[in-house]
């Protein structure tokens, strides 16, 4: 098994994208299942073989259906509408000052249905970012990015990498809990008695990693005034950004325009700054070849497909629970997503015959 | 000429005692330099001084100077001295920043800013100097520790370093992998002249690839605070009388060879000239196994699915030190682990009439803290134990005592091995299971250990059965020996007879059969000798 992949990693950022637009535009639970679908036959096909990308698809769809579990929970017990009752349960309600709804009481099937259908859209993007992550090398990505987020993305990369690590860590810790009483469970003070040991060793890894990077020459150049001019204006574009959103949610648009206007602002100039500086050298960057940009092309027929059906008033892409009826399936969109299995038909890459092979063998033999 | 200066450097963390104080070392350009010495005696503050680490990554008081290459590390932090001096440590995982090992390797090059073609031509130079080529394209986290190791070691030498460190690079390997490991280390110094400046504990294979070895005091002395370090001199001189030499030369010690031989070759060689008579051993020091307390016939276990054990039958009663020994993947810790009840046996019968504690593979996962002492407080308050003298008398078996009162991330990792065995050992089970108790200790960790088996278990009627690549172990404190192969039983008996005539043989017993240890022969020659420990 070896980590190479077929396509470049900005082809399967387009594929990611372009997976993610189709949920948006037809968030029929038909369609959503479709999108799952692809997702598991990419992964199944392109999944790398590393601790990253074995892990990613089924813990990120784990955390998908755990947050859909959630979401449909807290919407069937707050909110009550249509007469289609399906049991009753004791409720609260809550004083004015923190919203004035109503907890628990009847809960009605098209609310659960339509909460399901909503919370199934999680699930398909939370699949889609997990089968990225499980076909992606990270590394190319970063090394793909503009120079001003090399840093950023190498500390992303490297935080990656410690997930599946650190679940490991965790069974490992559990294991070593059981033994120390000889199997006997003993449940006073277990949360903490396997935290301690799993954030400990987090720890001791990450000052070996910072050390071991240092002793390899890591930040050998120092920082230049062009970094710090660069830092400052990309911690600038986060923050308006960031208010741009809150604004958004707090529903002020005008002040959401304007900080995301001037957000964007600083991120092109950041970006600017640190690119005028000598570029980075790369170790056997990878370009994108013919193969790449037909894949990515195809993939973005997909959402285009689904988009030019949204503006023909395709009643089939959104289900809507009230009334109550079974989702219809249009067979244009249909076509349309099944763009976004090009890649998936994509041969892996073949890896040439190692010249080395043999007489690495030999060498062993003579040692 | 000189590749690395130290001059009057000195080290403490604060408030405590000085690590180093006055050393005085030249590493010569071109050599192998050992570092030898019990777990913290300095060797990897030492060996971090080289590059940097120490002071710049460590804080702490640091004083003298450390010239490498023409470049103090003063005013030269580790980053700007990647390109003359490369550093690898103890944990291979640990290590790598990418997960492809080909990037992971170019990666010291991109933040030296190296051309493009040059940088390509140095990849490929390094994976053949260290042999991985065929493992360019893997994820790290998928390769065995020795692979691993190479990795790490090609990551520091892609940059052609003219001296590299390695801070213990195989105590956490198999025999296999730290073989591969110190070969390729070799090879490097023969073929290309690079500067080796190693810290080991396991010295059978390291003694005979060095040129020069230094061996560190033991812990400081009291009344300086302070702690000489010896000059370094001819390996087998300064080796003689450390208790963590090879066998071969402590053999040669007791012999009066001179000079102490590293190899076996060499000391079969001796053995050779001289005419010996020595009454034999006696037949076995242990006696027969008392009532059985784990009994396995025909089991079939593995993980996830998978069978990795077959058909194996295995009796343990009182008294008895079984080793498991057999390759990486022939099922020794599957064994143990269907032993322990962590992975039940799917098919076959095993009965556990007595009560068995695991202790697991890495110590980490065991280390509570605030003090080791609370460590091994933590299971009797759990076992639900009030026994106040336990702790201290199982803390004064596995020799922490001293150490009773430190954090045990402080430890070094054989000190961090004894507290795992202590921290599960106080639970006083009928059968303790071991794996790889010896992995990462140092000769007095191991000491520690081998009385503990011996004395403990055999005399206080528990067992112990250990799944171990230490054939030197075995040799010292098994009852009954057992390899296993491909997931089956291979070979089940007394230890001398198990062992004698394999590849697995100890080195006292290559030289001198049937004499299984240094010991075994400094008790027949008489009371006239005294063994070196």
């Amino acid at each position: 098994m070896t980590t190479a992949q077929p396509l470049h990693a900005v082809a399967w950022l387009v594929w990611a994208v372009a997976a993610a637009a189709s949920l948006e535009l037809a968030p029929s639970p038909l369609y959503v299942a479709l999108v799952v679908a692809v997702a598991v036959v990419v992964v199944s096909v392109h999944g790398r073989d590393t601790a990253v990308a074995r892990t990613s698809f089924s813990v990120l769809l784990v955390f998908g259906v755990l947050f859909a579990g959630v979401r449909i929970l807290l919407t069937s017990l707050t909110t009550h509408a249509g007469d289609h009752v399906l049991f009753t349960l004791p409720h609260v309600d809550l004083p004015r000052l923190l919203g004035g709804f109503r907890m628990g009481g009847t809960v009605e099937l098209p609310v659960l249905l339509q909460a399901s259908a909503e919370a199934f859209v999680v699930v398909g993007v939370m699949a889609v970012f997990g089968a990225f992550n499980a076909v992606v090398s990270h590394h190319e990505l970063v090394q793909s990015a503009p120079r001003a987020f090399y840093e950023v993305g190498l500390v992303v990369t490297v935080a990656v990498a410690f997930v599946p690590s650190t679940l490991a860590t965790v069974h490992r810790v559990g294991e070593a809990d059981l033994a120390r009483t000889g199997g006997r469970v003993v449940r006073r003070g277990r949360l903490l008695r396997r935290a301690l040991p799993v954030l400990e060793s987090g720890l001791e890894r990450s000052l070996a990693l910072a050390e071991s990077m240092d002793s390899r020459g890591f930040g050998h150049a120092g920082t230049s005034t062009t970094d710090r001019v660069s830092g400052s204006l990309l911690l600038m574009a986060l923050v308006g950004l960031a208010g741009a959103f809150v604004a958004l949610v707090g529903r002020a648009g005008g002040l959401a325009v304007a900080m995301g206007l001037a957000g964007s602002a600083s991120l092109a100039a950041a970006v600017t700054v640190a690119s005028r500086r000598a570029e980075r050298v790369r170790y056997r960057p990878r370009r994108m070849k013919r193969e790449d940009f037909v894949v990515s092309g195809v993939c973005l027929l997909a959402p285009c497909g689904l988009a030019l059906l949204a503006l023909g008033r395709d009643a089939s892409l959104v289900w809507s629970a009230s009334p109550l009826r079974l989702p219809a399936l249009n067979l244009l969109a249909v076509l349309a997503l099944a763009f976004l299995v090009a890649p998936a038909l994509c041969r892996a890459r073949q890896q040439s015959p190692s010249l080395s092979g043999p007489a690495d063998a030999a060498t062993a033999l003579v040692a | 000429m000189n590749a690395i200066v130290y001059r009057g450097v000195g080290f403490a963390y604060p408030d405590s005692d000085p690590v180093l104080a006055q050393v005085q070392l030249d590493v010569r350009a071109g050599e192998i330099l050992l570092v030898a010495g019990p777990s913290g005696s300095g060797k990897s503050t030492l060996l971090r001084c080289a590059n940097g680490l120490v002071p710049h990554a460590s804080g702490g008081r640091f004083t003298g100077d450390v010239v490498a290459f023409g470049r103090s590390t003063r005013t030269h932090p580790p980053r700007r001295l990647a390109d003359v001096v490369g550093f690898v440590h103890q944990h291979p995982e640990s290590q790598f920043v990418v997960d492809q090992v080909e990037a992971d390797i170019a990666f010291v090059l991109e933040n030296l800013g190296m051309a493009p073609m040059a940088m390509r031509r140095r990849v490929e130079e390094v994976l053949d100097a260290l042999g991985i080529a065929h493992l360019r394209d893997r994820s790290p986290a998928s390769l065995s520790g020795g692979e691993q190791q190479r990795c790490a070691i090609a990551g520091a030498l892609a940059a052609a370093p003219s001296a590299i460190i390695l801070d213990e690079p195989t105590s956490q390997l198999d025999p296999q992998g730290a073989e591969d490991v110190l070969a390729a280390v070799g090879r490097l110094n023969s073929d290309l002249g690079t500067t080796v400046l190693v810290a080991e504990h396991r010295l059978e294979r390291a003694a005979p690839l060095a040129h020069r070895a230094l061996l560190l005091g033991e812990t400081a002395t009291a009344a300086t605070g302070a702690r000489a370090v010896p000059s370094p001199g001819p390996v087998g001189d300064v080796l003689a009388a450390y208790a963590g030499a090879p066998a071969v030369t402590r053999l040669g010690r007791l012999l009066g060879w001179e000079p102490p031989p590293l190899t076996v070759r060499h000391a079969r060689d001796l053995a050779r000239a001289m005419t010996l008579e020595l009454p034999l051993p006696e037949r076995s020091p242990f006696r027969a196994p008392g009532e059985t307390l784990i009994s396995a016939k025909g089991i079939d276990a593995g993980r996830g699915g998978r069978a990795v054990l077959r058909g194996i039958d295995l009796e343990v009663g009182r008294g008895e030190v079984v080793a498991l020994l057999g390759r990486n993947g022939s099922g020794k810790t599957t064994l143990l682990r269907a032993l322990a009840g962590l992975d039940p046996p799917s098919r076959g019968e095993l009965l556990r009439p007595g009560s068995i504690a695991y202790v697991p593979q890495d110590p980490d996962s065991l280390l509570l803290g605030p003090t080791v002492r609370a460590d091994v407080e933590t299971t009797c308050r759990l076992l639900g134990l009030r026994d106040p003298g336990r702790v201290e008398r199982w803390l004064e078996a596995l020799d922490l005592l001293d150490l009773a009162g430190r954090h045990p991330r402080d430890l070094s990792a054989g000190e961090r091995q004894r507290l795992a065995i202590a921290a599960i050992a106080v639970g006083q089970p009928d059968v303790l299971l071991l794996d790889e108790p010896t992995r990462g200790m140092d000769a007095q960790s191991r000491v520690a250990l081998e009385s503990l088996l011996r004395e403990r278990i055999s005399t206080s009627h528990a067992a112990a059965v250990l799944a171990t690549h230490d054939v030197e172990l075995a040799a010292r404190c098994a009852t009954r020996v057992v390899v296993l192969g491909d997931g089956e039983t291979v070979a089940d008996g007394p230890a001398r007879s198990v062992l004698s005539g394999s590849l697995f043989a100890p080195q006292v017993l290559r030289v001198l059969p049937p004499f299984l240890t240094v010991e075994e022969v400094g008790a027949a020659l008489g009371p006239s000798h005294v063994v070196p420990t």
